[in-house]
């Protein structure tokens, strides 16, 4: 039971990132002047910045849904959601009005996001630790032959 | 360990995907150049970046007296989509990809005294590439619309719903 809890959490996860990340793929350069106005990074590695956040958050998605290296990959999930969340709260704090970039798009950074990112950032520490699951239980052997 | 080195290749392999993609995309990211936030400048938008010499601003008040006057010529450097959503009336679109028929679009430019070129973006950065280019052929006084077209609507500047009749006799974009 807690391994097919465990893989469809992994499988949500990847393709909320995946998701996340072709949003953005249209208009990179409007992600980057997004992660610009969370004024975090020096201006000239935003725009690099930005393309590797997309990159990974695409990759660590494919990974998770397929359930190739994916407890690795969820390591990497929980690392980006926590980046996401310091520089959500960070923004927030300071009163920096700015779009949140989270799915393309205009919608502005709010405390529901944070919110958000925290129960995918549980969901990647439980795949992370537990493994990624399995959606159906492992036939035994004799019974594959049989079958 | 073995978890280590998962997370280390796929963020590898993500980084490398991330340029491929921004190559890939039609609005990629300008990996060369700084991205200011864009409340860091004066305005909050369309900022001059001091280190880049910029093309010369004009307010978006001053250049809707130049279009109702018709003495300035006015460029879309936006998609064109944002181009067929609505645009200065009687602007060029002239994207930063390059217009089908540029040499002509220049040729009509070159009757204004002064050109605005405009784009969509905060940070200007587009129609400060399009103003360059154009300066670059030989186009005299170029100037970059301070806070894009955000501003010019603000303005109440003509758009294209045809209230700058003047400038129906001046460059007309093709669309």
């Amino acid at each position: 039971m807690t391994d097919r809890i465990l893989a469809a959490g992994r499988i949500a996860l990847g393709a909320i990132l995946v998701y996340a990340a072709a949003v953005k793929i249209p208009d990179m350069a409007a992600f980057a002047d997004d992660v610009a106005n969370y004024r975090l990074a020096p201006a000239a590695a935003v725009p690099f910045l930005g393309s590797a956040v997309v990159g990974v958050e695409l990759l660590a998605g494919l990974a998770l849904v397929a359930g190739v290296a994916a407890r690795g990959a969820a390591l990497v999930a929980v690392g980006l959601l926590g980046v996401f969340m310091v520089a959500l709260s960070q923004a927030l704090l300071r009163g920096i009005d700015l779009r949140c970039g989270c799915f393309g798009g205009q919608e502005p950074a709010s405390w529901w996001r944070v919110a958000e990112d925290a129960g995918l950032l549980l969901l990647a520490v439980a795949v992370a630790l537990r493994g990624p699951g399995r959606l159906w239980p492992e036939r035994p052997a004799a019974e594959a032959a049989a079958g | 360990m073995v978890l280590l080195r998962q997370a280390l290749l796929v963020v590898a392999a993500g980084v490398v995907a991330g340029l491929g993609a921004n190559a890939l995309s039609p609005r990629p990211a300008p990996l060369g150049q700084p991205v200011h936030a864009a409340a860091e400048a004066a305005a909050g938008a369309c900022l001059a970046d001091p280190s880049a010499a910029p093309v010369v601003r004009i307010a978006a008040a001053e250049a809707a007296a130049l279009c109702t006057a018709c003495s300035a010529g006015f460029v879309d450097a936006r998609s064109a989509r944002d181009f067929a959503a609505g645009h200065v009336t009687g602007a060029v679109h002239l994207p930063p990809a390059g217009h089908h028929d540029e040499a002509e679009a220049l040729a009509r430019l070159a009757t204004f005294h002064t050109v605005v070129v405009y784009d969509g973006e905060d940070s200007c950065r587009l129609a400060e590439g399009v103003a360059r280019r154009l300066l670059g052929r030989g186009l005299r006084d170029v100037r970059v619309l301070e806070g894009a077209w955000g501003a010019w609507m603000a303005a109440g500047g003509p758009g294209s719903s045809g209230a700058c009749v003047a400038c129906q006799h001046g460059p007309e974009a093709h669309r």
